[in-house]
């Protein structure tokens, strides 16, 4: 063992800790530097690939179901050809909170793998349940990927239906957020939902 | 001629028209009234709970903070008896061909002694299979006088439960319009009148059930269809019996009204959101004196 470590070879990790004879500084930083940017972007090009709607409706479950109903719906098809995708409303966009909620999502890989909801009679058994859990995120991050496009101060209300302007009106006042009440817009609302608080 | 012996001669007429009661009751000049433009539509299936149940109607949590169906809704009607009556909302049986919505132009005066009332509009594309053979179209409108909790806002909607005849939940066939915690004697009630086609009138009111008799108010509920335009008109004592709003000058009451239809019976009916008839008094609906 001591003859190992002083001809020069040692563990791996004395190796690593021990200043290098053969290259540079430069070399060093330069090789540092590049593998870093190569590992970063491979990390951020899975992490981004796993945020797109082909990813999501990879998977029979999302394309069936929320996918098909979300088509039907203006976030799918409107008249500017402005479309917000499943990460649009579904994954923050800020990079902590982003990572947050992957490392969240990590949990939906299991129940694919063990079929939580792998027929529409089990989903439809779940959609309760699995809406609220979205209604809540999206309630405690104050609507966050709502506002990334939208706000309630760059509305102009006399552009909108009187019940419009008045439910805005309503919510400015009492400080509510956009999924108080816009529940049920790209997805079918689920049966038994309970009543507001 | 001074302004007091005017009062006079007018109060003495006035006078003599009561006295005189229905016999002379005269209609005014509708020339001169104006007119509120009000769309009835087909509302489905949109009783007071789901009305009331933000899950189901996102207007329910507007409601709770006090607005009206009608700040809301008024000048979307059309609209939505469009998208209720094809079957993409709350109607589970479309019928084929049914107008969405119809708009009417209502007036209303008095002259001290009746109220009178006018509603025209056009007759639109119908037939559909006959519910009520007898009448091709009903009329009816209901006054509320600020007593029943949520009839301000809602207007009719008050007495229309899912429960009624017709409605998809219903398991018993007779029973109708009722008003919950409704009471003649202390007031919690609506009066309700309605004009039949076929030439009846029923002068009744809606509290814990629907009587379609015992008022003693209306004098008269005429019809008539020129052409495609149908005019009804009613007139009725400002003050009458048990069952009947007594109507004051100055003061403001809730007023719904709505129209069967083709034919039509049970929930199948036009309705319009709850609006104010006023007595002399600023409102949707004015009643001034003639």
């Amino acid at each position: 063992m001591n003859s190992k470590n002083t001809n020069g070879t040692g563990s791996f990790w004395q190796r690593l800790r021990r200043p290098s004879t053969h290259y540079g500084a430069l070399t060093l930083l330069v090789l540092g530097v590049v593998a870093g940017v190569l590992f970063w972007g491979g990390f951020h090009t899975v992490v981004e690939a796993t945020n797109t709607e082909a990813f999501c409706i990879g998977c029979h479950e999302m394309r069936l179901n929320v996918y098909a109903e979300y088509q039907k719906t203006i976030h799918y098809n409107n008249r500017t050809g402005v479309r917000a995708t499943c990460p649009d409303c579904h994954v923050p966009r800020e990079w902590g909170p982003k990572m947050i909620r992957k490392i969240q999502a990590s949990r939906e890989l299991y129940g694919k793998l063990v079929g939580t909801i792998d027929t529409r009679e089990k989903f439809e058994a779940k959609r309760l349940q699995l809406a609220e859990r979205e209604w809540a995120r999206m309630k405690a991050n104050d609507s966050l990927e709502c506002r990334n496009c939208h706000s309630l101060v760059s509305m102009d209300s006399e552009k909108q239906k009187p019940r419009a302007k008045k439910s805005h009106e309503l919510a400015a006042k009492n400080n509510d957020t956009c999924i108080v009440c816009h529940k049920g817009i790209a997805h079918h609302k689920p049966a038994g939902m309970k009543e507001d608080e | 001629m001074n302004n007091m012996n005017l009062s006079m001669i007018f109060a003495a007429a006035t006078a003599m028209s009561i006295a005189a009661g229905s016999v002379h009751a005269a209609a005014p000049d509708w020339g001169k009234v104006p007119a509120k433009a009000i769309t009835v539509f087909y509302p489905g299936v949109s009783p007071l709970e789901w009305v009331t149940k933000g899950a189901e109607h996102g207007g329910a949590r507007a409601m709770r903070k006090g607005e009206s169906c009608a700040s809301c809704h008024h000048d979307e009607a059309a609209d939505m008896g469009k998208k209720i009556a094809t079957g993409q909302k709350i109607e589970p049986k479309p019928i084929k061909g049914k107008a969405g919505s119809i708009p009417v132009n209502v007036q209303a005066a008095h002259d001290g002694a009746n109220l009178y009332l006018r509603f025209s509009w056009k007759q639109p594309a119908g037939g559909a299979d006959k519910m009520d053979k007898d009448n091709a179209v009903k009329l009816a409108f209901m006054l509320e006088d600020n007593k029943i909790p949520g009839a301000n806002l809602s207007g009719c909607w008050e007495a229309c439960h899912n429960d009624a005849r017709t409605m998809p939940d219903a398991k018993d066939d007779k029973k109708t319009k009722y008003v919950k915690d409704g009471n003649l004697g202390s007031g919690v009630y609506y009066d309700l009148v309605q004009w039949t086609a076929k030439g009846a009138k029923f002068d009744g009111h809606v509290a814990d059930k629907r009587v379609m008799e015992g008022g003693k108010a209306l004098i008269e509920a005429k019809g008539e269809k020129k052409g495609d335009e149908w005019v009804v008109t009613f007139t009725r004592k400002l003050t009458g019996g048990e069952g009947d709003i007594a109507l004051a000058s100055g003061k403001t009451y809730n007023f719904g009204f709505a129209i069967h239809d083709d034919h039509t019976a049970g929930r199948f009916h036009h309705v319009s959101l709850g609006y104010t008839l006023g007595i002399d008094a600023k409102a949707d609906i004015s009643a001034t004196k003639q």
